[in-house]
Parts: C-alpha cells; sequence; structure tokens
C-alpha cells in the first residue's frame, strides 16, 4: 500500500517537472508593444487641441500642484536632518501621493515628455524611501533632489515661494550632494545630526 | 511511531500537491532592442561577471539550476526573479530615459559596494556569483563611467 503511494508520489513529479513551460517570449513581445504604444499614443494630440488661454490657467494650477509635490520633498529633506527614518518614509508616501494628485493632463506636450521621466524616476525613489533604512533613504533623497530640481525648473515654484539649492561637498566621497531647503539655514539632510551645518547654499529659486 | 508514520505521509502528500502549482519561466533567447548591450559598451570581464552574478534575477534570461522545476524551489526562485527584474533588469535597460538609466546604475553601485547584491541566499547556490573586491571594483568603475557619459 504504502509501496505505490510512493511510486505515484514520485510519478507525479517527474511528470510535473516536465510539464511545458511557458516562455519569456511572449511576455517580451508584450512589452515591446507596449513600449510602441507609449511612443505614439494619442496624449500629444489631446494636449494640442489645448488654447493657449488654457495653457496658461494650467500653469498656475501647476504651480499650486508642484507646491504639494515640493511640500512632501521638504517633509522628508526635514525628517532626514532629524535623522528619523519612519518620518521620511512618511513623508515618502507623502511624495507618491502628490505625484497622483497632479494633473498631468494641463501639460503642454514639450513639457509632457520630461515630465514623465522625471516622474517615472522620482516616483521610484520616493518608493525605496517608504522601505529602505536611513542610509537607503538618503542615497534616494540624493536622486530624488535632482528630479525635483529639474521638475521645478521645468514647471516652477508658486510665486513668494523661496527655496535654496544648497551644497554638502562631502557626501559620497566627496563628490558632493545636493539638496533643496526652505530655509537659509543649513541643516544637512545627508548627515544629519553626525554633520548637521555641512554645507552652503549655491543658488536662491524664487 | 504509527503518528510518525502518518505525519510523513501527510508531509508527502503536501509535496506532492504542490508540485502541481504552475510557475512561469523567465527564459528568452531573444535579445531585445532595449538590452544593455545594444546601449552601452559592455567589455567582456564585466559581460562575464554580469552573467554569473547578476543575469540569473535581472534579465529575461534565467539559467536555471536543475533542482529549480521542484516544488516549493519553483515558487522561491520564480518570487525572487520577479523581484529583482522589477528593481533592475538588464534586458530593458537600455529602453530607459537617460535619467533613470543614470539613477539604475546608481543604485546598482551602492548594492555591489555594500555587498548587498547578490544576495547571500544565491551565493549559498552560486559559488561563482559572489564578487570579489577587485571584481566589485572592476563593475563600480564601470558603472561610473557609464553613469558621468551619461548627462
Amino acid at each position: 500500500m504504502n509501496k505505490t503511494i510512493y511510486v505515484i508520489a514520485f510519478a507525479i513529479l517527474f511528470l510535473t517537472a516536465f510539464k511545458d513551460e511557458k516562455k519569456q517570449d511572449e511576455s517580451n513581445k508584450i512589452y515591446i508593444e507596449e513600449i510602441k504604444n507609449h511612443h505614439n499614443d494619442g496624449h500629444g494630440s489631446m494636449v494640442n487641441n489645448l488654447s493657449e488661454n488654457t495653457t496658461k490657467a494650467a500653469s498656475i494650477q501647476n504651480q499650486s500642484s508642484t507646491s504639494e509635490i515640493i511640500d512632501a520633498y521638504l517633509q522628508l529633506k526635514n525628517a532626514l536632518t532629524e535623522d528619523n527614518e519612519k518620518k521620511a518614509a512618511e513623508a515618502g508616501n507623502a511624495i507618491l501621493t502628490a505625484f497622483s494628485n497632479f494633473n498631468i493632463s494641463q501639460l503642454t506636450e514639450d513639457q509632457h515628455k520630461e515630465y514623465v521621466e522625471i516622474v517615472e524616476n522620482a516616483k521610484e525613489q520616493a518608493e525605496h524611501i517608504v522601505k529602505s533604512p536611513i542610509d537607503h533613504q538618503r542615497e534616494h533623497f540624493e536622486v530624488l533632489s535632482t528630479d525635483i530640481k529639474d521638475l521645478i525648473a521645468l514647471l516652477g515654484i508658486e510665486t513668494g515661494t523661496t527655496l535654496y539649492e544648497t551644497f554638502c561637498s562631502m557626501y559620497n566621497n566627496h563628490t558632493g550632494a545636493m539638496w533643496l531647503s526652505e530655509t537659509e539655514e543649513i541643516k544637512n539632510p545627508f548627515y544629519g545630526s553626525k554633520m548637521l551645518t555641512c554645507g552652503k547654499v549655491q543658488k536662491q529659486i524664487n | 511511531m504509527k503518528v510518525f508514520k502518518k505525519i510523513g505521509l501527510f508531509l508527502l502528500i503536501v509535496f506532492v500537491c504542490i508540485q502541481f502549482i504552475p510557475t512561469n519561466r523567465n527564459q528568452s533567447t531573444e535579445i531585445l532592442d532595449t538590452d544593455i548591450t545594444k546601449t552601452f559598451k559592455v567589455p567582456q570581464n564585466i559581460q562575464t561577471l554580469l552573467n554569473e552574478s547578476c543575469y540569473d534575477c535581472h534579465s529575461n534570461n534565467t539559467k536555471y539550476p536543475w533542482y529549480n522545476k521542484i516544488q516549493p524551489v519553483s515558487f522561491l526562485l520564480e518570487r525572487d526573479i520577479n523581484q529583482g527584474k522589477k528593481e533592475l533588469n538588464f534586458s530593458e535597460l537600455g529602453g530607459y530615459s537617460n535619467r533613470r538609466q543614470k539613477s539604475k546604475l546608481k543604485s546598482l553601485m551602492s548594492q555591489v559596494k555594500d555587498d548587498k547584491m547578490p544576495i547571500a541566499s544565491y551565493g549559498l547556490m552560486h559559488s561563482n556569483a559572489k564578487l570579489s573586491e577587485s571584481e566589485k571594483k572592476e563593475i563600480i568603475d564601470w558603472a561610473t563611467t557609464l553613469r558621468d557619459n551619461l548627462k
């Protein structure tokens, strides 16, 4: 009795081991299709239909939405200056929310492509910030800082807001790294309490 | 004694049943236009290191070990491969924006430098995969040059 069970068991094991394999090629093809579709998607034509007036109105709205993104970024920056991993993770989520609240249909065609590239990258950084230990959060914060800086260059910030582009030349084995701050006073998010005042303001963004 | 036999039999049945859980295989002979080798210069020494230490989880073509079709191994492998490809897929890296390529290369360097990659469980079964200090340096130098050229 027992022997039969063992025999059957191994027979099944062998059968399943040689069952048909679903090859990767199929999913590759789907991926290529996706890329193709992405390049000629209908978005451009939709944007073209916007009259100039609506584009102007849109840029005002964009400013208020970038301010949500910038606020979330600053929240992250401040959590890192305080060496607070948990708060930084929460800020990572806030950044993801801010990006999904952003009204992408208001962008001009020229802005659209770069916006998508920036956000795709920035979101990935934010996702890692949500789930990583603080030293990794800081590595991703460095990349994110460049993304946010470029986003501001692309879309501007709300009138009356001032940001400071600040540089710490020690981080990354002295290659240095940039971050954005709402104050001129230096509080270093890359080192936190270890070297809180390392860095200097390089540029003011209005 | 009888109890042990029953438990053994039960485990055997479970083992046999889980063999029916299907898994996808990550294998492809096709080299996509987005493959890293089509966009970047990958010298032979680097290619060998990538093949041995990275490609099983970070490309569309895994060289499966002999025990790969036995559950729950298949399931665990599939999970690791999906996770790995989500973070970095050398078969698709060439198709990303410069911005994204740069941040992927940065993460690659940091993972290799901190010995986070290849993961320890992979090294257990693939003794060749572990990178020596000089191999780590080769990869990091190569990735640094690539990244610096992406302005």
